[in-house]
């Protein structure tokens, strides 16, 4: 039985509590939070026991797995570091480039098993198209553009509008998208961004990217907390031989349209991609599998550090205006 | 009375179009064409059912009103130059030019004839565009805050492929319409420009992948694809598609999403086609009437091409740069 704690207990902890529950050689042991109110609530439902203290929690856990806002993660990832424990951490890996490098260095000297969620990367849409360029289907990349976004994300305290808690649009949101194309095409050379972000405008974020990657090719990723249509994603990779493309607005498997009142009233449309593994299983599922065999995670701590290194120099561009070499 | 229009050259494959709605439209007569090359003006002048004239002059020594110029990009200048000392209205093919001083020597010229120039902006006439403008200045998505644009297709080829000739590569051939799109919505100049480029397509000695990021003089900032991205199997020609970011909402355009999905066994492939407006009609059919000498409505004017080009011009330069540049008025 591989023994996991939870810090955080919002949306991201939920998901990864329910994820957890259907692995049978796991068990939550024990689950964190600094909202007592709302630890006490996920314990009821979940039938698990709050722990105490950070101390409490890492003291009964092998594996700490970190959903707190981006800003507390270094705080509580690094303790579990150090205490030896295996840290699985959500995206992205912090706020701040010297907490990544102090989470980088802790796992180095401690050599702990570690894995940012980069969860995109177990997306089936995402990971499909990832081996399909490796594998040259498009040939050489000469053109990406990625999108992600909806409108602007709620969350206990509006953390998220807070940009020295979430990093805005940039850190939080397209950093799934960085990573992907990191993994996917290998370093940036340069990047050039504009942004809502400092504009003071309530519950609106925005942002435009370009990434000139070392292999040559452009990119263009867009992130909005600006669209009230509904939460979408899509992308494409366009090479010498091919293209590849895929839209969650267009690819729909399943979609429910219902009246609000059940009569004539205004309707709600949700679509909905059924699958059989949902990608928040499949990540910790990967993480509890590497944890139980010594295998290294996929997904390491250098490329949390990386994305986080690229969305900061994005969030730079931003700011000044200027080009950021990398 | 009909307009009487000449073509000096078909070395830009939209003179073919506009041919076509000359010949379509009750209000004009094509009374010849001209071209550098005289066995493709012969052939254009058989397929057109009109006359071959075996030199610019020749053409513009007839009574013609207007000429419609469709050479490559580099020759807009002395045949624009050419056409308004003959006391010619004209119709310029974009982008307008590929250097600063060619465009105000063109601008100049015409103002110095008092003859008009136009610029071949069709985008303009989209009902679809059309509609996104009345949307935003109606206020339907609250203030203005960024735009992002794409005008994707595929390499033409041939003189595209000669920065001599062309002005550049991918960025030169399509920044401009959404460019011109961008100042039409808003009302503002585009102020900065960024650009990035590549040539992994093509692996040529010009741009194929082209990425502009551009500030407008309101604040408003926006990017620009303008990359021969399509693929070979693509069901159609590219796109042109602005979304436009408000405070209140999002409005996004696909101007040619108006089609029927062909599945065609017999080419192996499948094709969108397109059955809207025909914007080539519509903006040839305002020229012809401006020419008359009707009120310019939609149609976009020299100075609206020269600051359109101008934009793709700073965004060479600024790829040279490695950083933002002014656009040069």
């Amino acid at each position: 039985m591989t023994k996991v704690g939870i810090i955080g207990l919002g949306t991201m902890g939920a998901q990864h509590m329910d994820a957890y529950r259907a692995m049978p050689d796991v068990e939550v042991t024990a689950v964190y939070d600094h909202h007592a109110e709302r630890a006490q609530a996920f314990a009821q439902k979940y039938s698990v026991r709050v722990a105490e203290s950070l101390n409490d929690l890492l003291d009964h856990c092998e594996v700490i797995d970190i959903c707190t806002p981006t800003y507390r993660h270094a705080e509580y990832a690094l303790p579990a570091i150090e205490a030896g424990k295996a840290v699985v951490c959500e995206k992205p890996l912090a706020r701040t480039l010297e907490d990544c490098e102090r989470i980088v260095n802790a796992v180095k000297q401690r050599n702990t098993p570690f894995m940012p969620a980069h969860v995109l990367r177990f997306f089936p849409e995402y990971r499909t198209a990832h081996h399909l360029v490796q594998s040259g289907a498009v040939g050489t990349v000469a053109a990406v553009r990625m999108r992600r976004g909806g409108d602007f994300p709620r969350a206990k305290s509006d953390w998220y509008a807070d940009f020295g808690k979430s990093g805005g649009v940039i850190l939080d949101l397209i950093i799934h998208d960085l990573d992907w194309l990191l993994w996917t095409l290998g370093a940036v050379e340069r990047v050039y961004a504009k942004a809502l972000t400092f504009r003071n405008l309530t519950h609106l974020d925005y942002t435009l990217v370009t990434l000139k990657f070392k292999n040559g090719a452009v990119g263009h990723v867009e992130g909005t907390w600006c669209d009230p249509g509904g939460f979408k994603v899509n992308f494409e990779v366009c090479g010498d031989s091919g293209m590849l493309e895929y839209d969650s607005a267009r690819q729909v498997a399943l979609q429910i349209a219902t009246r609000a009142d059940g009569g004539t009233g205004g309707g709600v449309q949700v679509p909905e991609s059924p699958a059989t593994q949902n990608p928040y299983y499949l990540e910790l599922r990967h993480f509890i599998e590497c944890v139980q065999t010594g295998q290294t995670p996929e997904i390491t701590v250098e490329d949390g550090y990386n994305a986080v290194r690229l969305a900061l120099a994005a969030i730079e561009s931003a700011q000044t205006g200027r080009a950021i070499a990398l | 009375m009909k307009v009487k229009v000449g073509i000096m050259s078909f070395a830009h494959l939209h003179a073919d179009s506009y041919a076509h709605c000359l010949k379509a439209n009750p209000n004009a007569e094509l009374v010849g064409i001209a071209d550098h090359d005289s066995a493709r003006a012969q052939a254009k002048a058989r397929e057109f059912e009109t006359q071959a004239f075996d030199s610019y002059e020749s053409l513009l020594a007839s009574d013609i009103q207007a000429v419609i110029i469709c050479s490559e990009n580099a020759r807009h200048a002395p045949l624009v130059q050419m056409a308004a000392a003959s006391g010619k209205h004209i119709l310029c093919e974009k982008p307008l030019m590929t250097k600063l001083d060619d465009g105000k020597a063109m601008l100049a010229a015409a103002q110095g004839a008092g003859v008009q120039l136009f610029t071949a902006f069709p985008c303009r006439f989209s009902p679809a565009f059309q509609q996104m403008m009345r949307l935003i200045h109606a206020g339907a998505i609250g203030e203005l805050l960024a735009l992002r644009g794409t005008n994707r297709g595929s390499n033409p080829g041939g003189w595209f492929n000669d920065p001599e000739l062309a002005g550049g590569g991918a960025m030169m051939d399509h920044t401009v319409h959404v460019a011109d799109l961008m100042r039409r919505l808003t009302g503002h100049e585009i102020v900065e420009v960024y650009a990035e480029t590549g040539n992994n397509m093509f692996h040529g000695a010009f741009d194929d992948t082209a990425m502009l990021t551009m500030t407008l003089q309101n604040g408003v900032f926006a990017t620009l694809d303008s990359s021969w991205s399509r693929p070979k199997t693509f069901p159609t020609w590219g796109d042109v598609t602005l979304a436009a970011i408000g405070t209140r909402g999002v409005v996004e355009m696909d101007m040619f999403a108006q089609y029927l999905v062909y599945y065609d066994d017999r080419a192996g492939r499948v094709k969108q086609l397109f059955w809207g407006d025909h914007i080539d009609y519509l903006m040839v059919d305002e020229f012809l009437r401006v020419v008359a000498g009707a009120e310019r409505q939609a149609l976009a004017t020299g100075e609206d091409g020269y600051r359109a080009a101008a934009v793709a011009i700073a965004g060479y330069e600024s790829v040279k740069r490695r950083e933002p540049v002014p656009v040069q008025a």
